[in-house]
C-alpha cells in the first residue's frame, strides 16, 4: 500500500522543491499519477473493457463512451461508469483501460491543467494538454481518447501508455474499437455538426454495445465547445433518449 | 567570542536575550517598505486592491505582478520582496491542486493560508535560511464562506474583516477599523477598500498603478484599467474625482 501523503512527488509539506520539475529530467510535469503501472499489474483492477469515440465537429468536438465496467471482460463490476472525465474547462478525456490508473491521470491532468491557468492566465492550448497527457500517461495501463477545443478548433487525440499523442479527426478505443469504427468509416463526412457528430457518436457506441460484451449499459456523451463539456447520459445506445447530468467532479475539480 | 555572542541578528535562528527574533523583525521592516496593499471582507466577496508603482515611465504597468490568482477561487496580494511573494504564491498554486488530487475536493482559504504559513514558518527555525521579506494576504468565497487571513514573515495566519500591509500599513488599518462595517456589499468593499488605500497616499493614484480584484462565489475576477477607473471615480479617489 501506499501512503497517499507520497502519492505525488512532492506530496510533503515545506521541503519540497516546486522548481524542480523544470529543470531536472525525470519529472516532467509537476504532479505524478499516483498509481504505478508495476503496481496496476500486480493487483486485481477493474477494466473498462469498454467502447469510446470522439469526433471534431467544425470548431467543437463530440466524445461518447459505453457505460459498462467489468472485471476480465467476463462479470460486469459496474453498470454505471463515468468513462468520460472533465480534465480542462474546454477539453474531456475518454477512458479505455485499467479504472484506477485512467482516474489518477485523469485527475492529475485537470490538477496540471488548473495550475497552467493559475501561472499564466489562460488555459491551456489543446497541444500543451495533449503532449502533458502523453507524458502522464507513459507506462500506465490506460488508452484514452482526448478530445477538446481551443483557438483552433476541435482536436481530438489518440493516447497510449507509451506516451503516443495522435491527432485525428476521429478514433475509437477499447475493445469495442472495430464496431465503432465500422460505423464511423461511413457517417463522419469531416465537416460534421455537433448534432450529427453526437448521432454517429451514439451510433458507433450502440453498434459496439450490441456485440462487444465487455460494451454496453447506455451511453455517455461529452459536446464540447469554446464554451465549455456538457455531458449527457442515457440508458440505451440511442440520441434522442440523451439527458444531461452533472458531472461528480468539475472540470476544475470541484465538486458542487 | 564576545563581538559573536552579541549578534543576535546574524543567524535567524538565534533568539537575542530577551526573546526577540531580528531577522523576522527585519523581514517585517521590509513588508513596511512595499507597496500599501488592501484586503476587505463583505458580505458575499473578499476585494484585494494593491499599488504597483512604475519605477520609470518606460515600465509596462501590467507586468508588475501584485495580485494572484491561486486556482481561480482564491487569490493572494502581497507587499514585500516581490520575488519572495512569487515563491509563496508558487507554493501556494501547487498546494491547491495536490488538496485537489489527495481529496478531491477545493481548499478553502484558511487551508492554503496556513499551510503557506507553515512553510515560511520553517525558514524562521532552519539553519542557513532568511525570513521572507514579504507578508500575503489570501482571500476567497468557498463553501466556508468569505474569508480573509494575512500572513507575516514570521509564519502566522490570522483571519480579519479587513486588513492591510505594506507601506502606511498602520494608517490605512485605523482608516478600515473606522470606515469597515459588516454586511457590506462587493461594491461597497471595492469603493472601502480604495479610499482606505488613498487615505495615506500624498500624491494621485493613477488606474495604470493600481491592481484591483474581487473574489466571489464566482471566483477571481481581475479588474482592468477600465473598470479600475470606474471604481475609482465611484469610490471618489484618483484623477477622475
Amino acid at each position: 500500500m501506499r501512503d497517499p501523503d507520497f502519492g505525488p512527488p512532492s506530496g510533503g509539506h515545506g521541503r519540497e522543491r516546486p522548481t524542480e520539475g523544470r529543470s531536472g529530467i525525470d519529472r516532467r510535469t509537476e504532479f505524478r499519477p499516483q498509481v504505478s503501472a508495476g503496481e496496476a499489474a500486480d493487483a486485481p483492477t477493474f477494466e473498462t473493457g469498454t467502447t469510446v469515440v470522439a469526433l471534431t465537429a467544425g470548431d467543437g468536438a463530440v466524445m461518447a463512451a459505453d457505460r459498462k465496467a467489468s472485471l476480465g471482460g467476463r462479470f460486469t463490476s459496474n453498470k454505471n461508469a463515468e468513462k468520460i472525465l472533465g480534465v480542462h474547462p474546454t477539453a474531456a478525456m475518454a477512458i479505455s483501460g485499467s479504472v484506477g490508473p485512467a482516474q489518477s491521470v485523469a485527475e492529475t491532468l485537470r490538477a496540471e491543467a488548473s495550475l497552467y491557468e493559475a501561472r499564466r492566465g489562460e488555459s491551456m492550448s489543446m497541444t500543451a494538454l495533449s503532449q502533458t497527457a502523453g507524458q502522464l500517461l507513459r507506462g500506465m495501463p490506460v488508452v484514452p481518447l482526448l478530445g477538446g477545443v481551443d483557438d483552433e478548433g476541435g482536436h481530438v487525440y489518440e493516447l497510449d501508455g507509451g506516451g503516443s499523442v495522435m491527432e485525428d479527426a476521429y478514433a475509437a478505443g477499447g475493445s469495442g474499437m472495430q464496431l465503432a469504427y465500422g460505423v464511423l468509416e461511413r457517417r463522419y463526412d469531416g465537416v460534421a455538426d455537433l448534432a450529427d457528430a453526437t448521432e454517429a457518436a451514439v451510433d458507433a457506441v450502440a453498434a459496439a454495445s450490441e456485440r462487444d460484451t465487455a460494451s454496453g449499459n447506455g451511453v455517455t456523451v461529452a459536446t464540447i465547445s469554446d464554451e465549455g463539456v456538457a455531458m449527457e447520459a442515457a440508458d440505451v445506445a440511442d440520441a434522442s433518449a440523451l439527458e444531461p447530468v452533472e458531472e461528480s467532479a468539475g472540470a476544475n475539480g470541484e465538486v458542487a | 567570542m564576545q563581538r559573536d555572542q552579541q549578534a543576535y541578528d546574524r543567524g535567524v535562528t538565534v533568539f537575542s536575550p530577551d526573546g526577540r527574533l531580528y531577522q523576522v523583525e527585519y523581514a517585517r521592516e521590509a513588508v513596511k517598505r512595499g507597496s500599501p496593499t488592501v484586503g476587505v471582507r463583505t458580505a458575499e466577496s473578499v476585494v484585494l486592491a494593491t499599488l504597483g508603482r512604475t519605477r520609470s515611465p518606460l515600465m509596462e504597468a501590467d507586468s508588475i505582478e501584485k495580485l494572484h490568482d491561486l486556482d481561480g477561487r482564491l487569490g493572494v496580494a502581497s507587499a514585500g520582496h516581490v520575488a519572495d511573494a512569487r515563491r509563496l504564491v508558487d507554493y501556494g498554486r501547487q498546494y491547491a491542486q495536490r488538496e485537489r488530487l489527495r481529496y478531491g475536493e477545493a481548499p478553502d482559504a484558511e487551508v492554503v493560508a496556513t499551510a503557506i504559513a507553515d512553510f515560511i514558518q520553517e525558514t524562521t527555525q532552519t539553519g542557513g535560511t532568511r525570513p521572507f521579506g514579504t507578508a500575503l494576504l489570501v482571500g476567497g468565497v468557498t463553501e466556508s464562506g468569505p474569508q480573509l487571513y494575512q500572513i507575516d514573515p514570521s509564519g502566522t495566519p490570522d483571519g480579519w474583516r479587513a486588513a492591510a500591509i505594506g507601506d502606511g500599513s498602520e494608517a490605512i488599518r485605523s482608516y478600515l477599523e473606522d470606515e469597515h462595517e459588516s454586511g457590506l456589499d462587493s461594491d461597497a468593499g471595492v469603493s472601502l477598500a480604495l479610499r482606505a488605500l488613498a487615505s495615506d497616499l500624498d500624491q494621485e493614484v493613477d488606474a495604470e498603478e493600481l491592481d484591483l480584484a474581487v473574489l466571489d462565489g464566482d471566483g477571481f475576477d481581475a479588474f482592468d484599467r477600465e473598470r479600475t477607473a470606474d471604481a475609482m471615480a465611484d469610490a471618489g479617489v484618483g484623477p477622475a474625482s
